[in-house]
């Protein structure tokens, strides 16, 4: 075992030591962090502010209550135009306008009011924020004839039925944060089985075709060489995860300051944490490590077999791994069916055997533990996880084992079932 | 007491009969040599004493005891024909990173390293990788890889490929060295001038199956043609064939014979002297390594055919 530690050891450090590495831990976050807000930033920039020439032939969009309307939702330009509709057709675009509307006369509170058109030479994209404006302007007119005061207005506003599920099992579930947390750690393993799973993959292929391979087992079984790879590997992704979790610790604390000041961050922030004390954290994050961990031995012994058997060519790997990735990818199918509706049979099932169980269960667990998924199933689907992964790297070690002193041509999955079953 | 003992190991696979009953003897401090063409069962045997693949059956037994890889093969070191390092590792950490493996301590390990390192002028390599190499270099550090740990037994595939003669030299005589602090080596090669040099013992396997076993010398006895090389002052024109021997080539000042069953160098000398011939020299011609290997190998195909196996 002493050897197997050793080989764990240079698994790990060659690859945490890696410039990638580094690289990879402190620019993935800040990536993830520029894409979304980059995006936004850029799509609140790049929206374009219409302006809207409005002719009213109803009398009751008047200049004062388009100027209040202006000031409240600056997202577009109303502008009240006295010319008439079919001059205007022809010249607004000289007089700066991207469109122009015409608010029918006869409009009346007491029956409702129906389409109007905003009438463009090109297709305006912004036309339900205009909608909004309007109906703003048209709510305004409404109160006013109705004979409806400011304070009766707010009344009627604040007063509503709000509507939320309640699971009777567990008092504390939230459906839509399950939703949320369900989806983001499903994906987060679902990385993990793809990218790790390959690197695997990779370096068992480079060791053999380093052709440092057979040197290695005239020193270690090759059992040892190929677990040794494999919880190294995982042991990097442990590192990588832990890193990240201490840079968002860090950076909640550091910008906690920052966000206090700020409502509407202040807002976002206190729903996160509604999102994270509606569920039992503890139980959710032994669950994602176990979880992550089984998925990672099933998958990537795997992989480790795949990559035993192929030579140099990637394509190779590529066509031969791509029945495992089809299976991952399957599963997060089943992990959207899983979200909808988390106490089907698909998900039921899907939660419990090895191949998708990573994945769909821990969607599954996020509506709660025993309300939604019962301990018999998911002492069932951790009991199958842990024989799967036993089971699979045992197969995958026998494979591994022919496959890596065997030159030539590609095997087929056939073939290499048949090495796993010699003795 | 013989270092290692393989009896009637056997080796099929599904396809082949890659060892097919195979018996050998190497007794401790030999330089063994191991020749074959390929494809005749070299690697499987091999891969066998080094405990990567189980003998479907037979025995080995290993410095008295029966062989058990898992103890086993700190004793041995393997220097495979299919060789390689990682490339992106440095090269003191893998040389250190090998010798752990082979169960010695860090600190005995270092020590072990900078010797040999000093040894073959390899000091200044100790941070660089080994993708910054050549293959000559790689080669070298190869086998330092292989006998830093002091091995008892040393198996040598090919060690030579690669390397050109300057260092094929130093390697050669690290073997020597070894094999005289009482390490055994088997070297496995098919250039037989290499074997001639260096064996003391050869066995040749073809087809799975072992062809000829003695030392070199032996080896060379048995399969002599009894040939012999005269030369002469003059012409050995007047010399004809006659009941002592029979002349197989003949050139300006020289003549090939061989020699009539059952006679011996005196009558041929006598006959000679007796025919007035003025003698320079006289050789027996022995047959070469090479010449016995493609005599024993030729007519088999050389890569082998797959067949049924029962």
């Amino acid at each position: 075992m002493n050897k197997t530690f050793l080989i764990i050891q240079r698994e790990f450090l060659t690859r945490v030591r890696k410039k990638t590495f580094i690289i990879s831990t402190l620019l993935f976050p800040l990536l993830y962090l520029g894409l979304i807000f980059g995006t936004g930033y850029i799509g609140a920039k790049s929206s374009t502010v219409l302006k809207i020439a409005v002719v009213d032939s109803s009398r009751k969009f008047t200049a004062e209550k388009i100027e209040k309307a202006n000031t409240e939702d600056p997202s577009s330009i109303l502008t009240l135009v006295k010319e008439d509709p079919k001059a205007l057709s022809k010249n607004f675009e000289n007089k700066g306008y991207d469109g122009y509307t015409v608010i029918p006369s006869g409009m009346m509170v007491s029956k409702s009011p129906g389409a109007v058109s905003i009438k463009s030479n090109r297709t305006l994209g912004a036309i339900p924020a205009v909608q909004a404006k309007l109906n703003g302007i048209w709510n305004d007119i409404k109160y006013e004839e109705l004979g409806i005061d400011t304070e009766k207005r707010e009344t009627l506003a604040d007063s509503h039925l709000s509507v939320s599920a309640e699971n009777m099992q567990d008092k504390n579930a939230d459906g839509t944060n399950a939703m949320i947390i369900g989806y983001a750690a499903g994906f987060l393993v679902y990385f993990i089985l793809l990218i790790y799973g390959s690197q695997v993959m990779m370096g068992v292929m480079e060791e053999k075709t380093n052709r440092i391979a057979e040197v290695m087992v005239s020193s270690v079984k090759p059992f040892q060489l190929m677990l040794g790879k494999i919880v190294g590997i995982a042991l990097v992704a442990l590192t990588q995860f832990l890193l990240w979790i201490a840079f968002v610790f860090i950076i909640y604390n550091v910008s906690k300051a920052a966000v206090d000041a700020n409502p509407s961050m202040a807002q976002m922030v206190g729903g996160a944490q509604k999102i994270f004390t509606s569920v039992n954290m503890g139980l959710l994050l032994t669950l994602f490590a176990f979880y992550f961990l089984g998925g990672f031995f099933f998958y990537s012994s795997i992989y480790a077999a795949v990559g035993s058997a192929v030579n140099e060519d990637v394509r190779e790997a590529q066509s031969l791994s791509f029945p495992i990735t089809l299976i991952i990818i399957f599963a997060i199918f089943m992990l959207t069916i899983a979200m909808k509706d988390p106490t089907s049979p698909v998900a039921v099932w899907t939660s419990i055997i090895p191949f998708t169980s990573p994945i769909v269960m821990m969607a599954r667990v996020a509506y709660g533990v025993p309300g939604t998924v019962p301990y018999w199933e998911l002492a069932l689907s951790m009991i199958s996880l842990v024989g799967g992964f036993l089971f699979m790297v045992w197969f995958a070690g026998k494979i591994y084992r022919t496959g890596i002193l065997m030159y030539g041509k590609k095997p087929t999955w056939k073939e290499m079932i048949k090495w796993a079953m010699r003795k | 007491m013989p270092i290692l003992e393989v009896k009637n190991l056997k080796k099929y696979f599904a396809t082949q009969k890659a060892v097919d009953d195979i018996s050998l003897s190497i007794e401790q401090g030999q330089i063994f040599g191991l020749l074959g063409p390929n494809g005749a069962g070299k690697t499987t045997l091999i891969r066998m004493i080094t405990g990567i693949f189980y003998p479907d059956s037979g025995s080995i037994i290993f410095d008295g005891q029966p062989f058990n890889p898992a103890n086993d093969i700190a004793k041995i070191g393997y220097m495979p024909e299919e060789r390689g390092l990682y490339k992106k590792m440095k090269i003191g950490e893998q040389t250190l990173y090998l010798a752990q493996l082979k169960g010695i301590s860090k600190k005995e390990a270092t020590g072990k390293i900078k010797e040999w390192f000093a040894k073959f002028e390899m000091e200044s390599w100790w941070n660089k990788k080994v993708e910054d190499l050549s293959k000559g270099m790689q080669q070298k550090l190869q086998f330092v890889t292989t006998v830093l740990h002091n091995p008892k037994l040393i198996i040598l595939d090919e060690p030579f490929s690669g390397l050109d003669p300057v260092n094929s030299n130093l390697i050669k005589d690290e073997i020597f060295n070894l094999a005289q602090q009482g390490a055994t080596i088997i070297f496995s090669t098919h250039r037989m001038e290499q074997v001639e040099e260096i064996c003391d013992h050869i066995i040749l396997v073809n087809r799975g199956q072992k062809i000829l076993d003695g030392t070199v010398h032996q080896v060379k006895q048995d399969f002599k043609e009894y040939l012999y090389r005269i030369s002469l002052t003059g012409t050995g024109n007047d010399i004809t064939d006659n009941e002592v021997f029979v002349i197989k080539d003949r050139s300006d000042n020289s003549l090939i014979i061989q020699k009539q069953e059952g006679k011996s160098n005196n009558e041929i000398l006598q006959y000679l002297l007796s025919n007035g011939a003025s003698i320079e020299s006289f050789n027996e011609i022995l047959p070469s390594l090479n010449d016995i290997f493609i005599r024993q190998v030729e007519g088999t195909p050389l890569a082998r055919r797959f067949q049924e196996v029962h």
